[in-house]
């Protein structure tokens, strides 16, 4: 598609978007593409920052699979690379489309640069600065991270304090993407914008994902009838999904990103067993012969399809209404579904390769130290119970009314 | 030997001698060395801890024979669940100077009892030995200044970016392409970035929190913070009383004294050295009574401020030392019985030099079989000493002493180190025994040692209890420099004697 319009842009004779704080503007005409038609094409460094964030989903499949089943890892593995690779991408990708964007003397650079942000007096889109944010916090957890094994030893959690801002960096470099896709779409018409919107809702699928896998360790089979589990998914979950979903405006926005989220874990559950590994730390508690992959995902795909329900129920209600509404949707029907479909995964009808409840990392004491088809009651009495899945539907209900607030603004980014 | 505490000018004592603190427990000697046959294979095992852990030891193996072609190592739980399944195992390297040496490095994943599995193949076929560690990290560590400048720039430069990404946001995000920011929308955005600043301060201080959370408890996972102490009191009946108090989590909920178990007959060897100068010390052996307490029969002590050092093994086989201080006077005690003994010497003093004879309270000596080159910290090596009676000559009638040809306690001037070692190592033979037990079972060799007495045998005295050796030989390795005394114990005609050894370890 040529560009056939032009648009008239005021800039500051150091190439800033002429504003309050510019001085001595000038006026040139830059090229605007038509962006409705199909044949325009996606920007390659969307697709870049698309393989970052696969990349670092699949890796972080991978290296938990890997401490599950060999243990011991280097710098080098496979699944680190795969991790590395999305804050390399998305670090260089960031970084070129701002310096490009800042300094670039094409039309092409003009057009990039009367939709951007400015930053430290650099420009670009609002996206890449917020990945470029991410790639920095990625290397920075390196040494942090290194530092903390010598220090206290090699943390075999996810949740320390050095992983913890890994994982930010790369959650930033997902919004990011999230806000650079965001951006395009809401500049977009037509068959562009359709196409943009299931790459935005394919990264809020991601987003949600890597909410998931943070809490992990509090979200195990033996946890669910727990509301202490109910609470952190009531924590991490709703702001994610219907910000992503309301952002998108589909109509099924909320069935897709947890349909991307819950094909993600399941082809790591289905497809990793595949390959053998064997451990290579000790003490060895279980007989590992294979990759032992993460368990089963969250049901959230009821409440994916309750809240894009809901959604056409309850538009003309007030905001606040809706979050009182979409969050205790979301929480009665996540609670109603997993908590029978835990006693399912507790049976042994699920010790198969669909459910994979018989999978153990090699360092588990499962068997010896506890029973893991025994649910776990981190709640001592009822009273504790309700307290805790009251204080999981006010988060429920908070996140979501969060998740509106973020939509809205994603709905009117632009840059 | 007489009382030599009031020879010793007082300067000499504040110039030299720290006055001995109550040390923690395993006392200042993490390293674990052993010595034993591995099938047809005698092996000296030294198992370097890491500081932290999980972390890397490193595992040095030294053949006795040049025979030995491959070294595997693997870490292994001590007993119960854990120790019949194996990761694929490290191989040691073969030191390209001396074919006899391996080395390798494994990880020591998780604390309390574990063995280090070594599996040895060679031209008399193969063999398997379990060496007991007990795993606890050391210490946690202070991050450098360097790294922690480095790190703090970072998070300025992230805190002060993620700042500026919410005021550009704000001010621009939803703009249209080309349109300038308004004055309002500046204003918008300074209140934003100073939100965001406010709420990043927030984050910032639990995130330093919840640091200061995990280091705190990585510092109760340490060795030093589940060490026991030892509260002694002397009952008017002129019986010591001994509580082992345990701290930390491990000791309020695993750890009980009525639990312990016995190690090479006795569930506490005591040894009470008397300070500043170490001029005399006592082996008993305390028996539990009620309630998890322990009480000892005292022989006559000379009055004094005393170091206690107690040895007990839990019951998953973790050795311990509970330490302790106590003032006794002047006691007049029971004879010494069973393997209760007791030594005296001249005190311990940085200026004398290092001593390789000493008197036996029989007539007999014991050398101390060294060459002149210093001693130096962290290195392992096999301490030999030979027993001459009177008329100095080797003698042949050494017995077992607790079941074991001798026993040996290295102590350093301060208390900050204090190792029971036997001819087979560090190792506690209660936790060899457990780890001997996990073993698959192996064929019986011939020519097998004749056994003293087999009914003080333990695996590790198999290689030493020979009836004509006049020689008794301790694995070990100091683990820092300092003055050290060595009190080395056998037994003849029925009596422990003590030979005491001083040693400047640079």
């Amino acid at each position: 598609m040529n560009a056939e319009l032009t648009t008239r842009v005021v800039v500051a004779q150091n190439g800033d978007v002429a504003g309050p704080h510019t001085s001595q503007p000038v006026s040139i005409d830059i090229p605007v593409p038509k962006a409705t038609s199909a044949t325009f094409r996606i920007p390659a460094a969307i697709w870049c920052m698309l393989v970052a964030i696969t990349s670092d989903m699949i890796g972080g499949y991978w290296d938990v699979a890997w401490h599950q089943s060999i243990g011991r890892d280097t710098f080098w593995t496979p699944a680190h690379l795969a991790i590395q690779l999305c804050g390399v991408l998305g670090g260089l990708t960031s970084g070129f489309l701002i310096l490009s964007t800042t300094f670039g003397h094409s039309p092409a650079a003009y057009q990039r640069r009367s939709a951007s942000v400015k930053i430290w007096g650099f420009r670009g889109p609002l996206g890449a600065f917020i990945a470029a944010w991410g790639g920095f916090a990625m290397i920075t957890s390196a040494p942090f991270d290194n530092w903390w094994h010598s220090a206290y030893g090699l943390d075999v959690t996810i949740l320390s304090p050095p992983h913890v801002l890994l994982m930010s960096g790369s959650i930033a470099i997902d919004i990011g993407t999230l806000i650079l896709i965001g951006g395009a779409m809401n500049r977009s018409h037509g068959d562009l914008r359709a196409m943009f919107r299931r790459l935005f809702l394919y990264v809020g699928g991601i987003i949600v994902m890597h909410s998931c896998f943070l809490i992990t360790e509090y979200t195990g089979s033996g946890a669910l009838h727990s509301a202490t589990a109910y609470l952190v998914v009531s924590m991490a979950v709703p702001l994610a999904l219907v910000g992503v979903a309301r952002a998108s405006e589909h109509r099924w926005g909320n069935a897709i990103i947890v349909a991307v989220y819950t094909a993600a874990v399941l082809a790591q559950l289905w497809i990793l067993p595949l390959f053998a590994a064997q451990p290579k730390l000790g003490p060895v508690y279980q007989n590992v012969t294979h990759f032992i992959p993460m368990a089963f995902p969250l049901l959230l795909i009821v409440p994916g399809l309750a809240l894009d329900l809901l959604r056409r129920a309850t538009k003309p209600w007030k905001p606040w209404l809706q979050a009182v509404s979409t969050g205790t949707v979301f929480l009665a029907s996540f609670v109603s579904l997993q908590w029978p479909f835990a006693n399912f995964l507790m049976s042994p009808l699920s010790r198969n390769r669909i459910f994979g409840t018989h999978y153990f990392s090699y360092d588990d004491t499962a068997g010896f130290m506890y029973d893991p088809y025994r649910f776990q009651a981190s709640e001592n009495t009822r009273s504790q119970f309700w307290m805790v899945m009251t204080v999981a539907l006010v988060a429920a209900i908070l996140t979501t009314r969060l998740g509106f607030v973020w939509a809205n603004w994603i709905k009117r980014v632009q840059r | 030997m007489g009382d030599h505490r009031m020879r010793i000018p007082s300067f000499l004592v504040a110039l030299s001698f720290v006055v001995c603190a109550p040390a923690n427990a395993h006392v200042g000697s993490a390293d674990v060395f052993y010595e034993n046959d591995a099938g047809p294979y005698h092996v000296f095992v030294t198992v370097r801890m890491p500081k932290v852990i999980p972390g890397l030891a490193q595992v040095e193996i030294r053949s006795e024979s040049n025979d030995v072609h491959e070294v595997r190592l693997n870490i292994l739980r001590l007993s119960g669940f854990g120790y019949k399944l194996q990761a694929i195992p490290d191989l040691a390297q073969r030191s390209p100077e001396d074919p006899r040496f391996f080395v390798g490095s494994i990880w020591v994943m998780e604390t309390y009892d574990l063995q280090v599995r070594i599996q040895l193949d060679g031209a008399r076929g193969k063999a398997e030995l379990g060496v007991p560690i007990p795993a606890f990290a050391q210490d946690t560590l202070r991050m450098q200044k360097s790294l922690g400048a480095l790190l703090l720039g970072c998070m300025i430069f992230l805190s002060i970016g993620i700042v500026s990404v919410v005021g550009a946001s704000v001010r621009e995000a939803q703009l249209q392409p080309g349109e300038a920011p308004t004055v309002k929308g500046l204003r918008k955005a300074r209140t934003a970035m100073f939100g965001a600043s406010a709420l990043l301060l927030i984050v910032i201080c639990l995130g330093n929190a919840w640091w200061k959370a995990d280091a705190r408890n990585s510092q109760t996972q340490t060795w030093s913070s589940n060490s026991p102490n030892a509260l002694a009191t002397l009952r008017s009946d002129g019986r010591l009383l001994l509580r082992v108090q345990g701290q930390g989590e491990l000791w309020a909920t695993y750890i009980k004294p009525e639990k312990f178990i016995p190690d090479h007959g006795h569930l506490m060897h005591l040894f009470l050295i008397r300070l500043p100068y170490m001029d005399r010390m006592y082996h008993l052996h305390p028996e539990r009574i009620e309630g998890g307490s322990f009480l000892e029969n005292l022989p006559t002590v000379f009055a004094g401020k005393y170091q206690i050092f107690a040895d007990i093994v839990d019951d998953s086989g973790v050795p311990w030392t509970a330490v302790g201080q106590i003032d006794l006077p002047n006691v007049a005690g029971m004879p010494l019985s069973g393997d209760d003994s007791q030594a005296s010497e001249g005190p311990l003093t940085p200026t004398k030099d290092d001593s390789t004879l000493a008197q036996l309270p029989d007539g007999g000596r014991m050398i101390w079989e060294r060459d002149s080159s210093p001693l130096r910290a962290n290195v392992p090596m096999s301490f030999h000493f030979r027993v001459e009676d009177r008329n100095k000559r080797a003698v042949q009638d050494i017995e077992p002493y607790m079941g074991m040809a001798g026993h040996a306690a290295f102590v350093r001037s301060d208390c900050s180190v204090f190792a029971h070692v036997h001819p087979a190592g560090s190792v506690s033979m209660a936790a060899l025994q457990l780890a001997q037990a996990s073993l698959p079972p192996a064929p019986p060799r011939a020519n097998e040692p004749q056994l003293v007495n087999q009914r003080d045998s333990h695996p590790a005295m198999q290689m030493t209890m020979n009836v004509s050796s006049p020689e008794v030989s301790f694995p070990y390795g100091f683990p820092k420099a300092g003055l050290y005394r060595i009190f080395v114990q056998i037994k003849r005609s029925g009596r422990v004697q003590t030979g005491v050894f001083d040693a400047h370890v640079e």
